[in-house]
C-alpha cells in the first residue's frame, strides 16, 4: 500500500503549498501597505464615466471681421480637463484668465458665410456633496474677495424690499447658516417650473412664482446676499450624450471657506451630481459675438469610460504610469503588456481545466491583445482571412519541399500581402473597422498560419479545425476580459495582482483533475462500475 | 424520480471513478515528470539514440543498414544501399510517421527500387530524400539524421491484420513493468499510420494471456477491420511472453520511467523494438476499458509489485 501512495501521490507538496501562500501574502501585504501608507484607494480602480464636448460654433462672416467669445472649462476639484483642442481655419483663438473664468476668443478678418470653429475638449466630471453644520451662524465680516458675491447687481436685486419681505416671510432672516440655505433652497425650488429660454431676473421670478434655471438662480442668490451670505451664479452644462444647445445655471454660496454648490431648478442641496459641467461663474453670457453673423451653436457630447483621473494621480508608487507618460508610450500600450499574464492565465484555464485546444499558451493572448485595435470581431475575421490565406501558401510551398527557415520567410511574405490586401479591400468597401488589420502583429499571425498547416498536416482537418476554433474562442475570451478598463487600473495601480496569477498558475500547474473535454472523452470509463479484473 | 435518482447514481459513479481515469493534467503530473527526467527525453524523441541504448542492453530491435549525418554522408548511404532490397529511411526526430521512406525490391534493370504504389525510386530521389531529412525538413527542427533500417517482415498475425503497413504491440510500462498493451493497426484512412488519432485501430490485449479482446475505430467499438475485413478479436498474439520481456528490456535500458514501448513481431527474428514515447497517449485507457489508475494499483498490490523509482533522475520533475 505504501507503494501505492507514493504512486498517486505528488511531489514536494510543501514546496507547493509554501509557494502558494507566500505569493498570495504578499501581494496582500502589498496592497496593504498601499491601501494604509500610500493612500490608495480600490475604489479608484473602477472606470469613470469621460465626457467629450464639442462646442460647435456655426456663423456667415458675409467677408468681414467676426468676434465670437464664450467660456471655456477650468479644471478644478469637481472637473478634470484634458485633451482640448481647437478647430477653426481662419481664427485666431486667444484665452485670458478672467477671475476664476476661462475666456476663449476666436477673431477671424474677412470670414466668409458658413465658417465654423470647433473646439472640443474631455471632462471627467466627478460628483460632489458638502455636509453644512446645523448650528454654524451667519459670520459679521467675509474675506475681500467676496465682496463682489455680497453686492447687487442688475438682474439680481438684492435690495428691493420684496426680496427683503420674502426672507422674513419663508423664516431665511434669521438662524444658522445651514437653515437659512434650506429655506432659500426649498422656496427656489418651489417655484414653478418654465421651460423659457429667455432671462429672467430675481425680481420677476419672485413676482411671477415662475422661473426658468436662470430665473430661480438668481432669486436664490438675491435672497442668499440679501441674508448676508455670499452667493454667485454658475453657468455651465447639464452633459447628457447627444446634441443640444440648452445650457444650465445653478448658483453656489460661500460657507466656511468653500464654494457650495446648490441647483434649485433640480433640487441639489449642497451637493451637484456628475453630469453637470461648470463652463463660467457670474451673471455672465454664455456667447458673445458681432452682430449680424447669423451665429448658430450646438453642443456635441460624447461620453466613454477612461481610467480614473484620481487613480493615476494617487497611484504613484513605482510609477509605470507616469514613466510611459514621460516616454510618450500610449496607454494602450502599459495596459496591454500589463493584461498579457492575465489573458495567458486565461488560456491555461481553457487549456488544462476545459480541455480547449489552442495554438500555444500565449498566441489567444496575442492575438486578443492585437484586437484591440480592430474590435473583437474583424479580430476574429482578420485572423481567418489571414489563416485561409497563409495556409493555402504554405500548402502550395510545401509541394516545393523547401527547408524550414525560406519557408516560413515565404509564409511572413504572404501574411504582409493578406493584411495590405485585407486593409485595401476593406477601405474600398467601406468597412473601416477592418482596415486597422495591418496593426494585427505579423509575426503573431504568421504563427498562428504556420501553426494552423502543422496541424492540418499531422493531425488533418478535424484537428486543426478544432484548435482554430479554440483559439478564437480563447482569444475572444481574452479580448473581453483583457479589455476590462477596471482590471487594467488594478493592474497598473497593483501590480502585485500579477503573483496573483503567478499564484493561479502554480495551483493549475499541479492540478490533476480531469479537463472538462475528458469527461465526454473518457465517459465510457467513467460510467463503468468498481474496477474489475482484467477483461 | 427513479431517473433523477438513476441521474444522482451516474454522477455519483462519475465521481468516484474519476480518480483512476487519468486525463492528460495527472498523467503528466503523477506519472511523466516524476519518473521521465526532461533531459533523458531525447532518448525517447531520437530513434537512433535509443537504438544505440537498446543494443547495448541486448534488446532486439530491427537492424541498422546505414545511418546519414549529414550531406556529405549522402552519397555513400546511396551506394551502400544500392543493391539491397526492402529498407525502410527514417528521420531520427520524425514524429507521427513523417517523412518515412519506404523502399521494395532492388530493380538491377531499371537501377532503382520498387516503391510500395509500383512506381520507381530512383537513386537520385533517395539522395534527395536523405538530404531533406538531413535539413530537418521532415523533423521541424535545423537539422536532424537519417537512417535506413531492414524492413520488418511482420509476423503471419499482424500481415493479416493490415498488409501495407506495420502493426505494432503498444505496452505502456511504469518501471520497467507493463501497464495496459494493445495493438494499434493502421488504415488506408490513416495513411498507413498506425497512430489512433490519425484514424488508426487499437485492439485490445490482455496483459495476463496476450488475447485480443475489444476494439474501437474512432471511438467506436469494432469487430472487424473496417477496410480488409479481418477479424480483430479473439486473437492469441503469438510469442506474448516474450514480447513483454522485450518491452521490459527495452524500458529498463533507459533512464525513462514512464513509457509506451512500441513492439513489433518480425516473421524471423521475433519481438523487436521500434521506439518508445515517453508521453504516451491515454486513448489506451478507452481502447481496453481500463482506467490507467485500476491498472496501476492492480500492478502495485500485485506479488512481484512494482520496483521503487531509480534514484538516479528518478524524482526530478
Amino acid at each position: 500500500m505504501i507503494i501505492r501512495r507514493t504512486l498517486m501521490a505528488l511531489a514536494h507538496p510543501r514546496k507547493v503549498a509554501i509557494t502558494l501562500v507566500a505569493l498570495v501574502a504578499a501581494t496582500a501585504g502589498l496592497m496593504l501597505y498601499k491601501v494604509r501608507a500610500l493612500g490608495y484607494s480600490l475604489a479608484d480602480v473602477l472606470p469613470v464615466r469621460q465626457y467629450e464636448v464639442s462646442y460647435a460654433l456655426r456663423l456667415d462672416g458675409h467677408g468681414g471681421d467676426v468676434r465670437v467669445r464664450t467660456f471655456l472649462p477650468a479644471s478644478d476639484a469637481r472637473q478634470t480637463i484634458s485633451d482640448e483642442r481647437t478647430e477653426s481655419t481662419g481664427f485666431h483663438l486667444s484665452q485670458v484668465l478672467d477671475g476664476p473664468n476661462r475666456v476663449a476668443t476666436w477673431v477671424g478678418a474677412q470670414v466668409p458665410d458658413g465658417a465654423a470653429i470647433r473646439h472640443t475638449v474631455k471632462i471627467v466630471p466627478r460628483r460632489v456633496s458638502y455636509t453644512i453644520p446645523a448650528d454654524l451662524p451667519v459670520p459679521t465680516s467675509y474675506p475681500a474677495s467676496t465682496a463682489a458675491a455680497l453686492r447687487p447687481e442688475k438682474e439680481i436685486q438684492v435690495d428691493a424690499p420684496e426680496i427683503a419681505d420674502t426672507l422674513a416671510r419663508i423664516g431665511a432672516d434669521r438662524g444658522p447658516v445651514m437653515e437659512r440655505l434650506r429655506r432659500i433652497h426649498d422656496f427656489a425650488h418651489g417655484l414653478t417650473s418654465r421651460p423659457f429660454k429667455g432671462t429672467t431676473d430675481a425680481l420677476t421670478a419672485l413676482r411671477l412664482g415662475e422661473a426658468s434655471c436662470n430665473g430661480k438662480s438668481r432669486l436664490f442668490v438675491a435672497l442668499a446676499r440679501a441674508t448676508g451670505i455670499p452667493a454667485r451664479l454658475v453657468g455651465g452644462l447639464i452633459l447628457e450624450p447627444g446634441s443640444k444647445r440648452t445650457s444650465h445655471q445653478w448658483v453656489e454660496a460661500y460657507v466656511s471657506g468653500h464654494w457650495i454648490p446648490f441647483c434649485p431648478t433640480n433640487d441639489h442641496f449642497a451637493e451637484l451630481p456628475e453630469r453637470y459641467l461648470t463652463l463660467y461663474y457670474g451673471d455672465e453670457v454664455l456667447f458673445r459675438h458681432t452682430s449680424d453673423v447669423n451665429f448658430d451653436y450646438r453642443f456635441e457630447i460624447r461620453t466613454q469610460l477612461v481610467p480614473s483621473p484620481r487613480a493615476k494621480a494617487s497611484f504613484t508608487f513605482l510609477d509605470v504610469w507616469g514613466l510611459f507618460d514621460r516616454l510618450k508610450l500610449p496607454f494602450s500600450l502599459l495596459r496591454t503588456i500589463l493584461m498579457l499574464p492575465i489573458g495567458a492565465l486565461l488560456t491555461v484555464l481553457f487549456r488544462n481545466v476545459v480541455g480547449m485546444p489552442t495554438y500555444g499558451t500565449f498566441l489567444p493572448a496575442l492575438l486578443a491583445a492585437a484586437a484591440g485595435e480592430t474590435g473583437a470581431g474583424f479580430g476574429a475575421l482578420a485572423v481567418l482571412i489571414v489563416v485561409a490565406a497563409v495556409a493555402t501558401a504554405r500548402w502550395a510551398v510545401a509541394r516545393l519541399e523547401l527547408l524550414h527557415s525560406p519557408t516560413l520567410a515565404i509564409l511572413l511574405c504572404a501574411v504582409v500581402v493578406t493584411l495590405v490586401g485585407t486593409s485595401m479591400l476593406a477601405d474600398r468597401l467601406g468597412i473601416a473597422g477592418l482596415t486597422h488589420v495591418t496593426m494585427f502583429p505579423i509575426a503573431v499571425l504568421a504563427i498562428c498560419a504556420e501553426r494552423f498547416y502543422l496541424s492540418l498536416t499531422e493531425h488533418g482537418p478535424r484537428a486543426a479545425g478544432k484548435e482554430l476554433v479554440g483559439t478564437l474562442v480563447v482569444m475572444l475570451a481574452c479580448y473581453v476580459v483583457m479589455n476590462s478598463l477596471a482590471l487594467q487600473v488594478l493592474v497598473i495601480g497593483f501590480p502585485e495582482v500579477l503573483l496573483l496569477a503567478v499564484a493561479a498558475n502554480v495551483y493549475l500547474g499541479r492540478w490533476v483533475g480531469m479537463r472538462l473535454s475528458e469527461y465526454r472523452r473518457f465517459r465510457g470509463l467513467l460510467g463503468a462500475g468498481a474496477p474489475g479484473g482484467a477483461p | 424520480m427513479s431517473l433523477l435518482a438513476a441521474a444522482r447514481d451516474r454522477i455519483r459513479a462519475l465521481l468516484a471513478r474519476r480518480e483512476a481515469v487519468y486525463g492528460i493534467n495527472r498523467r503528466n503530473l503523477v506519472l511523466v515528470y516524476p519518473n521521465n527526467d526532461r533531459r533523458d527525453y531525447p532518448l525517447a524523441d531520437d530513434k537512433l539514440l535509443a537504438k544505440e541504448r537498446f543494443a547495448a542492453a541486448g534488446v532486439p530491435v530491427p537492424e541498422t543498414l546505414a545511418v546519414c549525418d549529414g550531406l556529405f554522408a549522402v552519397p555513400g548511404v546511396v551506394e551502400a544501399l544500392r543493391g539491397r532490397s526492402r529498407f525502410v529511411v527514417k528521420p531520427a526526430n520524425g514524429s507521427g510517421g513523417g517523412g518515412i521512406l519506404v523502399a521494395g525490391e532492388w530493380l538491377p534493370d531499371a537501377g532503382g527500387w520498387r516503391r510500395a504504389g509500383g512506381a520507381l525510386l530512383t537513386p537520385r530521389e533517395l539522395a534527395r530524400h536523405l538530404a531533406d531529412v538531413v535539413f530537418g525538413v521532415h523533423s521541424n527542427q535545423l537539422e536532424d539524421r537519417a537512417f535506413v533500417e531492414g524492413r520488418v517482415e511482420p509476423h503471419a498475425l499482424f500481415a493479416a491484420l493490415w498488409a501495407d503497413g506495420l502493426c505494432d504491440v503498444r505496452v505502456i510500462t511504469l518501471r520497467g513493468e507493463p501497464v495496459l498493451s494493445m495493438i494499434r493497426v493502421p488504415t488506408a484512412e490513416s495513411g498507413g499510420r498506425a497512430n489512433l488519432h490519425q484514424g488508426g485501430l487499437g485492439i485490445a490485449v490482455d496483459l495476463a494471456t496476450g488475447h485480443t479482446s475489444r476494439a474501437l475505430h474512432h471511438g467506436r467499438a469494432v469487430e472487424r477491420h473496417p477496410e480488409s475485413g479481418a477479424p480483430l478479436l479473439g486473437l492469441a498474439l503469438p510469442r506474448w511472453p516474450e514480447i513483454l520481456e522485450v518491452a521490459r528490456r527495452a524500458a529498463r535500458a533507459v533512464p525513462l520511467g514512464y513509457l509506451g514501448v512500441d513492439v513489433v513481431v518480425d516473421r524471423e527474428r521475433g519481438p523487436l523494438v521500434l521506439e518508445i514515447n515517453a508521453r504516451p497517449g491515454l486513448e489506451i485507457q478507452n481502447v481496453t476499458g481500463r482506467a490507467l489508475g485500476d491498472a496501476l494499483a492492480a500492478l502495485a498490490d500485485a506479488p512481484s509489485g512494482l520496483p521503487e523509482p531509480r534514484a538516479a533522475g528518478g524524482s526530478a520533475a
